[in-house]
């Protein structure tokens, strides 16, 4: 039996801790709320600070390939149109193949003979597995009506615009590191069917190779060659970027006026509104990481 | 007790309801499951203790979880808590679809309401946020709410928005008397870590691919016992191939919950490799077989054990080497019998019901509240989702009117309590429903 002289007092209660062994913590309730509450969260670690200029600069990107796809269509056009005939066709082809490859060679690092050789190797089975098969494509779509054909091939387009990969490339140079995903095979197919429904509507054999030739080296090969060009050097990618879109507007405008305001007005949308939007919603970004967040593994898994 | 994950699944939150039904039994309240129907399992079971539960005759979907019909359920639940006597609501796990519409529709008739979360989730993928919205709408109106753990209750409290004085914190326990360690100690010269874990991404079966290997090239008189199946159980397959280790690392496949003993008692070190954990229940049953533990510092596993019977190590294979290395050096200090006496102090299940008693008191001492007091509460959820949600409230409460209507409840037979022996002295303090 303890004599205890004048100290009355219960002893002072041991201080909260962070545990759950042990029972209920004498002095402390359970929904005790500690001031270490939520000390270990941390808000907003990992967001980016956007600056509207590097912004703008980025969506050049964006307004590049719409240009390029709208010069597919202007091109696509002519030749239903029989503006363009096939034997220009035929050397619009072969320059623009040229120029890619003499682009891509001029940018790569590491140039060597053997690359060189795989190119105009894949290159040569792609052109002479179009010209066997152009035959089918071009009494493919015989039965379907020319409407449903422009329908269904702005649809593709679109949805081709939508998906796309705007930052790499889908076809990338062996050696690269990024495996393509889901949305950017589902917007090349897209890309591939469309430009077939284009060709399938040709008059000669000749037309449906160089058209299709033509639609398939821009829709694989292009994004290749600007991301080349963009890694290579930013400032050429901004210049190419912008005087492909003065050589893209001044043909739209000989084209239709309709059209013409429509492609500006997108690609004001693209390179000054969005990116506006875009540093102004950031400000409602609320990103919440503590010790509950499932940990990430540091190495990669490799099956 | 309401939830989609009970007997006959084996699992943290199964044997977590049904522990705690059975101490609170003992306790002298009346506890009542409500699942659904688990295969031909369905209608009313008695378990042990007199445990009633009620397999409701709905079929699983997606992951063991009934279908969402937010409705649908409400007539047979609005039955069976009639039928019941019930006071109380209990509801188990955020990702059960049963329990968020049983805690709306008792919310509806005006029962409290108390929810057990036993999970963390994140914030940032697709699925979260949905699962997070629907928690937010669950626990706009609930009562009061129970974590497993210390870190558990903040991820709760972020990402429903309730006040942090209505969540308590009562941990899991562990069934000492079933974990004992081995009768005879095992020897020191080969050293054995047992891992059982299913093996997912998300129980660390990847850094198990990493460790293994390293562990086994340092010191060769380690041996691995590994237990559980999953989908890369193939990636481990392989990675004994490829540095043939068939003799030194032994795959048992999925164990069955009455072997987990024995297994865990042929080894000296448990290792959890987990990417996220709540409240590892499986270190709780490692230490109460007198292994020492070897983890990864995630979620709640820093509050589960006391520093001398765990080693942490950050979620990445050079530091669980390290941490292994350490656990196997402090072995020779550490007697399996002195740390089950240990655990049988610090985690108890009847401790657990006790706590989890007094929250039931707090909750049921807590002021009814109109239709209108609580479509406030709801329309502080989100611009959209706040009148959303009234609406669904609106509603449901004018099924429950309906369903008074058509079915009064003086023509709802009530059940009699089944007095079974050893309850005779059991004062009934309150009818709980869990």
């Amino acid at each position: 039996m303890d004599t205890h002289f004048g100290a009355d007092s219960s002893p002072p209660p041991s201080r909260w801790r962070k545990v759950a062994y042990g029972g209920m913590q004498p002095g402390y309730d359970d929904n005790h709320t500690d001031e270490t509450f939520l000390e270990d969260m941390v808000m907003n670690a990992n967001v980016v600070k956007r600056n509207m200029l590097k912004v703008m600069q980025d969506s050049v990107s964006i307004s590049q390939y719409l240009c390029i796809v709208a010069l597919v269509v202007l091109v696509w056009i002519y030749t239903l149109r029989s503006t363009l005939n096939e034997n220009s066709l035929l050397l619009l082809d072969v320059s623009l193949l040229g120029s890619g490859f003499i682009i891509l060679v001029l940018t790569e690092e590491m140039l060597s003979l053997k690359r060189l050789l795989n190119y105009v190797l894949n290159v040569s089975f792609f052109t002479t597995g179009l010209f066997v098969l152009a035959p089918i494509y071009q009494t493919l779509t015989r039965s379907i009506s020319s409407d449903s054909i422009w329908a269904v091939t702005i649809s593709l387009l679109l949805l081709h615009l939508f998906l796309h990969d705007y930052s790499g490339s889908t076809i990338r140079p062996s050696g690269a590191l990024k495996n393509p995903n889901l949305t950017s095979c589902i917007s090349l197919n897209a890309s591939i069917v469309a430009s077939v429904f284009i060709a399938s509507r040709l008059p000669s054999r000749v037309h449906v190779f160089a058209t299709m030739l033509f639609s398939l080296q821009i829709f694989l090969f292009a994004p290749l060659v600007t991301y080349c060009i963009k890694k290579y050097s930013f400032r050429l990618h901004l210049l190419f970027s912008l005087g492909l879109m003065a050589v893209t507007l001044t043909f739209v405008y000989s084209l239709h006026c309709l059209l013409f305001v429509l492609l500006v007005g997108m690609l004001i949308f693209v390179n000054v509104v969005c990116p506006y939007w875009l540093i102004r919603i950031q400000e409602y970004k609320f990103e919440i990481n503590g010790p509950w967040d499932e940990a990430k593994l540091c190495f990669d898994i490799t099956d | 007790m309401v939830s989609d994950f009970f007997y006959p699944n084996f699992g943290g939150v199964e044997n977590h309801i049904y522990y705690l039904s059975q101490c609170l039994l003992k306790l002298g309240h009346k506890v009542v499951v409500l699942t659904h129907a688990y295969g031909n399992r369905s209608g009313v079971r008695y378990m042990t203790g007199g445990l009633k539960v009620y397999y409701v005759p709905w079929r699983p979907f997606l992951m063991q979880n009934t279908f969402p019909t937010i409705y649908g359920t409400f007539p047979i639940i609005r039955t069976i808590l009639l039928r019941e006597k019930i006071s109380l609501v209990h509801g188990h796990q955020a990702f059960s679809t049963l329990c968020h519409e049983t805690l709306m529709h008792s919310r509806t008739m005006g029962y409290k309401v108390v929810f057990t979360d036993h999970s963390l989730y994140g914030f940032a993928d697709v699925g979260s946020i949905h699962m997070n919205k629907v928690l937010q709408f669950t626990l706009a109106d609930v009562t009061r709410a129970i974590c497993v753990s210390h870190t558990s209750k903040e991820n709760t409290v972020l990402r429903s928005g309730l006040p942090p004085e209505k969540v308590f914190v009562i941990p899991n326990a562990v069934d000492t008397a079933m974990f004992k360690p081995a009768q005879v100690r095992l020897g020191r010269d080969e050293i054995v870590i047992v891992v059982i874990s299913r093996l997912v991404y998300r129980k660390g079966a990847d850094l198990l691919v990493e460790v293994i290997p390293e562990v086994c090239r340092l010191y060769p008189n380690v041996r691995f016992v590994v237990g559980g199946d999953g989908p890369k159980r193939v990636r481990l397959e392989e990675m004994r191939e490829k540095h043939s280790l068939q003799d030194r690392v032994e795959m048992l496949g999925a164990v069955p919950h009455a072997s987990v003993r024995s297994v865990l008692v042929s080894g000296h070190i448990f290792l959890n490799s987990s990417l996220t954990e709540a409240f590892c229940i499986a270190i709780l049953e490692a230490a109460s077989c007198g292994l020492l533990t070897v983890s990864t510092r995630v979620g709640g596993v820093p509050e589960v054990l006391p520093d001398d019977m765990i080693v942490l190590a950050e979620p990445d294979p050079s530091d669980m080497v390290h941490a292994i290395r350490k656990a196997i050096s402090i072995l020779p200090n550490i007697d399996p019998q002195v740390m089950h006496d240990r655990m049988k102090r610090l985690y108890n299940w009847n401790d657990v019901a006790e706590r989890t008693e007094i929250v039931y008191n707090r909750a049921l001492k807590c002021s009814d509240q109109s239709l209108l007091e609580r479509l406030s509460r709801y329309l502080s959820c989100g611009a959209w989702a706040g009148k959303l949600f009234c609406m669904v409230m609106i509603i449901d409460f004018l099924i429950w009117r309906l369903l008074e209507l058509l079915q009064p409840a003086k023509d709802i037979e009530e059940v009699p309590d089944v007095a079974l022996p050893c309850h005779q002295h059991g004062e009934r303090i309150e009818h709980v429903f869990h």
